[in-house]
């Protein structure tokens, strides 16, 4: 009996505070079978219900109302008790009473009078007859409150109006968007069927070559030799016709080259070295091991064009020459169907789906998606490989005159892409320094700006220079595989050069060439500001730090005695002769973290270097945050320990706040350990109930927040006095601005 | 209830005791009663209720919006459910009536075919019953807050009007004139009584917190004033000297036999005095709400054995024992302050008046015939099943 009722009781408190605006079925379910019991409950029950209904908390009351509804069709007993009441019931219900509105929130409150009011005329038709004071309670709510219950049934009949009308206006937008699509649909329907069937032939295109393709580790030869023949002569109509554009690296010093004459042989040496390289673009690093085997038995530069597939575990596809048309068609339909027509195809299907239109249309809409997927999903798959799009296109620097210039020079077969070895002999021709069997970058990256000073002479030689920095961003010339292969094999490998770089360089490159050593040893080293010390730098300074000091008494007979004139302050010689560098040391972040067991069950995240605020010295923890040395264990034991006999356990907060409680008196548990519990003791009690005192985010409490903060007004009554003070200050002694 | 009966029968006991003892019974199980309604006629609240004593049959009511109604009380229809006709109204349309809020009506005392009521129109109207009429209409300076008749009176026909004036009008039926002042307020009259018992002497309540007792052949002035503390200075403070309470006094009741007087006041308390020396009986009632700024109308029982004060309290009327204090029951019904209240003392009946335009019936539970000792209890929940199906519990199966 006990049990079942404090059981009612937290039960009815427990769905009351829920904040839900609807009640946990299961829990009322529950109410109701011990309610069912006895009539005893019932009315334990209904004094529960009005005092949760009393409570100044308008989704307390709602919650409180639907329980009361519920309760009120099912029990006689219920139904006399809260009729008995039903004054105070429509005052907390319905706002009967003015003066005491319902309480907030708003929204809540207005939907609770709402749900009442339309609660009471449900029990009014169906109870009315039988309880007086229902009847009575309706009639005052229709004819006292003016309560329209007609308005209610009319609300909701305008509501419903409005809800059509919404409806319609709806379904017509919905039919527009319908029809547009539609028609949109119609028109792209065919496009986009087109761009299908090509990405399809296209891919079909792409995997069959590559099963071909796909045993072939050992390059065979005849493909090769087919392709390069069918590509070399392809690769000189290109260079002819692309003769007009430059790359644009080359662009810019075209305008230079112009100017003389001398240059154009060079140039053009260094032209035709870019329009070879231009063909076997990057791709000649496979076939490395033959290359030599190759190239002497052919004697031509290396064009190979291999496709490697590896097709061990998905496709991967590359792009190729050979395939690069057919790529580039699978690349823009791609890109045409992702960005195009997938999105439009299924904004399609959302409005079909959301406005219910015929079976066919949508199947198609559904259909269309379905295989632009599948393309899609193909396209993955295959993985291709798009190089980096690089505009291809090259132009020789300066149009005709090359050709004339051209037979100058000794034909020198082009070299291009990887030599391991060369000769000695050849080195100097190569434009390598002979001893240093590594012409760096950093070679290369520090000699401009010391050559830029002289312009006009140098100004050949530089060109070439610049131009093969610039050829290395150029992925199609050899200069980038130059690079490349630096960058693969750290060790410095000696590689092709332009050659005709290396004929005019000559005399004029030399020093620079020997200053390459120093010159890593600058790139280290740490730039100073100008200072005395480098003032005096080796410098044997015999007045460093020397003061002449001027003893000179005026007097006639009085002389000090001889002192030395010079004085040496050490301090001076030595800020002379030395500097201070301050070693500020380098940051390192820190990697460990405090890892201390929180009482949340996880491990503190904290990353201190040495002390974590909030669990002390950082040890090495392992997993579960347990300390890993036995001796630090042992010490936090301790602390805590002490921690604990500070607080003796009588204070437990808990078993205070229970005798508190209890007896009613203030033991003051929540003083004592206000700053342990201080989160705990403002806890709300019911956390689902949308919290009432929560200040508004208003600009009126920003503001003053801002304006009656307690440190802005000290700073305005400080400037006040000041004032204040200035005018006592200066007037103090008139009685008559002294008494204002 | 046997008892009474065999003793009576055995000639044991006065015929008087029978009757007290069964209208005590009726008045103690006052209950808002199904069967009884009251045609809802105003629109709004209803500020007096009065009903005759010769037949004990019509009833007055008047109403904030002027309107007054005749009502039939009597159930002649053979049928236990019963709604109170009007029988007659003088309506808004009516061109009699009164312009403001009718304050007080009043039947004459010795025919049903005269009425007397005032409003806040200032004005009082001498009705005809017959003919709904105004048979003389008294004009007066201030809104008027109340009118009493004598019930006994044989030698005079005096109605005595308190309005918003201090002092007290006497006005003649039989010349239809104002004869007389009676000057001693010093705020508005909110309430006057006649006593039951003497003619001459009579009750005056004010917003000045006393109230003044007054015989009307004195011309001099009140025969004495009723103070709270019974003139026990050390008490009192200077101004509260002969005071009846902290505040507005707004209602005024003698008891049937004239001996007592009750005072209700706005410092929500109700006393009783001794009518004859004016001494403060110092009954404790507790807490009586009133917050009226107008008079209160509240009445006592008649024939009972420890008399009966029913008193509007907030929305309900409160019961309490005249003599002891005791708060008997509280009828809750109103769903607004109630007004006034009129005790029918052939049928032990209450009916009451307030704000929410309701006049409701509060009529005596009839016993329900016992059967058999044990299985009332069983059968009594099951009859009233019978009765109505609303009373019927209605736990649906998956309940349990």
């Amino acid at each position: 009996m006990v049990d079942q009722s404090h059981k009612l009781s937290e039960l009815v408190e427990d769905l009351t505070t829920s904040g839900e605006p609807q009640l946990n079925p299961n829990k009322l379910t529950e109410v109701k079978k011990i309610c069912k019991v006895s009539i005893d409950y019932i009315e334990h029950f209904y004094h529960l219900i009005m005092t949760q209904l009393a409570k100044e908390h308008a989704e307390i009351r709602l919650s409180a109302f639907q329980m009361v509804s519920e309760l009120f069709t099912r029990s006689h007993h219920f139904r006399v008790l809260l009729v008995d009441n039903f004054q105070e019931f429509l005052d907390l219900t319905v706002e009967t009473d003015s003066d005491e509105p319902l309480p907030p929130p708003k929204e809540v409150a207005r939907k609770l009078k709402t749900i009442a009011i339309q609660t009471v005329q449900e029990w009014q038709a169906k109870y009315g007859e039988a309880y007086k004071k229902l009847a009575l309670g309706y009639h005052f709510l229709k004819q006292v409150k003016k309560v329209d219950f007609h308005d209610v049934q009319a609300r909701t009949l305008a509501e419903r109006k409005r809800q059509e009308e919404k409806k319609k206006r709806l379904d017509r937008i919905y039919k527009e968007k319908v029809e547009k699509a539609a028609k949109e649909m119609e028109d792209a329907k065919e496009e986009i069927e087109q761009c299908l069937t090509e990405i399809n032939n296209s891919m079909k295109l792409l995997l069959p070559t590559e099963f071909e393709f796909g045993d072939l580790h050992t390059p065979t030869t005849p493909n090769h030799s087919i392709a390069s023949f069918t590509s070399l002569p392809n690769g000189k109509s290109s260079t002819s016709s692309d003769m007009d554009d430059q790359p644009c690296c080359s662009k810019d010093l075209g305008d230079e080259s112009k100017n003389g004459h001398t240059e154009t042989s060079i140039r053009t040496t260094a032209d035709e070295v870019e329009d070879c390289s231009e063909e076997d673009d990057d791709d000649d690093m496979e076939g490395l091991v033959d290359e030599d085997a190759f190239i002497r038995n052919t004697g031509l530069i290396s064009h190979k064009y291999s496709l490697d597939l590896n097709l061990s575990t998905d496709l991967k596809l590359k792009e190729t020459e050979e395939n690069e048309a057919v790529v580039n068609i699978i690349k823009d339909l791609h890109k045409l169907i992702s960005t195009k027509y997938l999105p439009s195809v299924q904004s399609w299907v959302q409005v079909f789906t959301k406005a219910g239109v015929p079976e066919p249309t949508l199947r198609q809409a559904i259909d269309l998606k379905k295989s632009l997927d599948r393309a899609m999903k193909k396209h993955e798959e295959l993985h291709i490989d798009y190089k980096a799009r690089q505009r291809r296109v090259m132009k020789a620097p300066e149009g005709s005159d090359d050709d004339d210039d051209d037979d100058d020079f000794e034909e020198v077969p082009e070299k291009e892409g990887f030599e391991p070895h060369i000769p000695d002999h050849l080195r100097v021709e190569y434009g390598l320094d002979a001893s240093s069997s590594n012409p760096l970058a950093g070679k290369e990256s520090v000699q401009p700006p010391v050559r830029r000073h002289a312009p006009s002479a140098c100004h050949i030689l530089s060109r070439p220079r610049n131009g093969a920095t610039d050829e290395e961003q150029d992925p199609t010339c050899a200069a980038s595989t130059l690079r490349l292969f630096k960058q693969l094999t750290a060790c410095g490998v000696p590689s092709v050069s332009s050659s005709g770089h290396v004929t005019t360089s000559g005399g004029c490159l030399g020093p620079t060439d020997q200053a390459n050593d120093p010159s890593e040893d600058r790139k280290n080293a740490p730039v100073i500001p100008f200072g005395l010390d480098l003032y005096y730098w080796g410098k044997e300074q015999p007045t460093a730090g020397k003061i002449i000091k001027y003893v000179y008494s005026q007097h006639q007979f009085w002389v000090p005695i001889e002192v030395e004139e010079e004085v040496e302050n050490k301090e001076l010689a030595a800020q002379m002769k030395s500097r201070y560098i301050t070693f500020a040391g380098r940051f390192e972040p820190v990697k460990h973290r405090c890892k201390a067991p929180m009482p949340s069950g996880a491990l503190c995240e904290r990353q201190d270097r040495v002390k974590c605020p909030f669990h002390g010295r950082i040890v090495p923890r392992d997993n579960l945050g347990k300390p890993t040395n036995p001796e630090d264990a042992e010490r936090l034991e301790k602390e805590e320990w002490k921690r604990r006999e500070e607080q003796p356990d009588w204070r437990d907060p808990e078993l205070m706040r229970d005798i508190e409680l209890a007896t009613g008196e203030d033991l003051g548990s929540s003083k004592t350990f206000g700053k342990h519990k201080k989160g705990k003791g403002k806890r709300k009690k019911y956390p689902n109930l949308s919290d009432l005192k929560k200040s508004a985010n208003t600009s009126r409490s920003r503001l003053e927040k801002k304006v009656f903060n307690p440190s802005s007004m000290r700073r305005v009554t400080d400037v006040m006095n000041k004032m204040d003070k200035l005018k006592h200050a200066k007037f103090a002694n008139q009685f008559n601005y002294a008494l204002n | 209830m046997l008892g009474f009966l065999t003793a009576r029968q055995a000639g044991l006991d006065d015929p008087l005791r029978l009757k007290r003892a069964e209208t005590t019974r009726r008045v103690l199980s006052l209950e808002l009663n199904h069967d009884r309604d009251v045609d809802r006629i105003h629109s709004n609240g209803i500020n007096t209720i009065d009903i005759e004593v010769i037949e004990g049959r019509y009833m007055l009511s008047g109403g904030s919006d002027g309107v007054i109604v005749l009502y039939d009380l009597e159930n002649n229809s053979r049928n236990a459910h019963y709604a109170c006709k009007a029988v007659c109204t003088v309506g808004r349309s009516s061109r009699y009536v009164h312009r403001f809020s009718v304050e007080t009506v009043q039947w004459y005392p010795h025919d049903t075919g005269m009425f007397v009521s005032s409003s806040f129109d200032k004005t009082m109207k001498v009705w005809d019953t017959e003919t709904l009429k105004p048979a003389e209409v008294f004009q007066f300076e201030g809104n008027v807050y109340c009118h009493h008749m004598s019930p006994i009176a044989r030698k005079h026909s005096l109605i005595a009007v308190g309005t918003k004036d201090q002092k007290v009008q006497l006005c003649d039926l039989k010349s239809g004139s104002r004869i007389h002042i009676l000057q001693g307020h010093r705020g508005e009259v909110l309430s006057v009584r006649w006593s039951p018992r003497h003619e001459h002497i009579l009750a005056t309540a004010s917003t000045d917190s006393r109230v003044l007792v007054w015989d009307v052949r004195r011309a001099s002035g009140s025969l004495f004033s009723l103070d709270q503390h019974n003139g026990d200075k050390s008490k009192a403070s200077s101004q509260a000297v002969n005071t009846a309470h902290n505040g507005r006094v707004n209602g005024l009741c003698f008891t049937a036999d004239g001996l007592y007087l009750l005072s209700t006041g706005t410092d929500d308390r109700m006393r009783l005095w001794n009518s004859a020396n004016g001494e403060n009986t110092l009954v404790n009632y507790g807490k009586v709400c009133n917050e009226s700024r107008k008079g209160l109308k509240f009445t006592v029982s008649r024939g009972c054995s420890p008399e009966f004060v029913f008193v509007p309290c907030g929305s309900s009327v409160a019961v309490y024992a005249v003599h002891t204090g005791e708060l008997v029951s509280m009828l809750r019904g109103h769903y607004d302050n109630v007004d006034c209240c009129d005790f029918h003392p052939d049928y032990q009946e209450l009916y009451s008046g307030g704000k929410d335009c309701n006049i409701l019936a509060w009529v005596p539970v009839l016993r329900l015939p016992d059967l058999e000792e044990g299985g009332t209890i069983a059968k009594e929940g099951k009859s009233q099943a019978a009765v109505n199906p609303a009373f019927q519990d209605a736990w649906s199966s998956d309940e349990d």
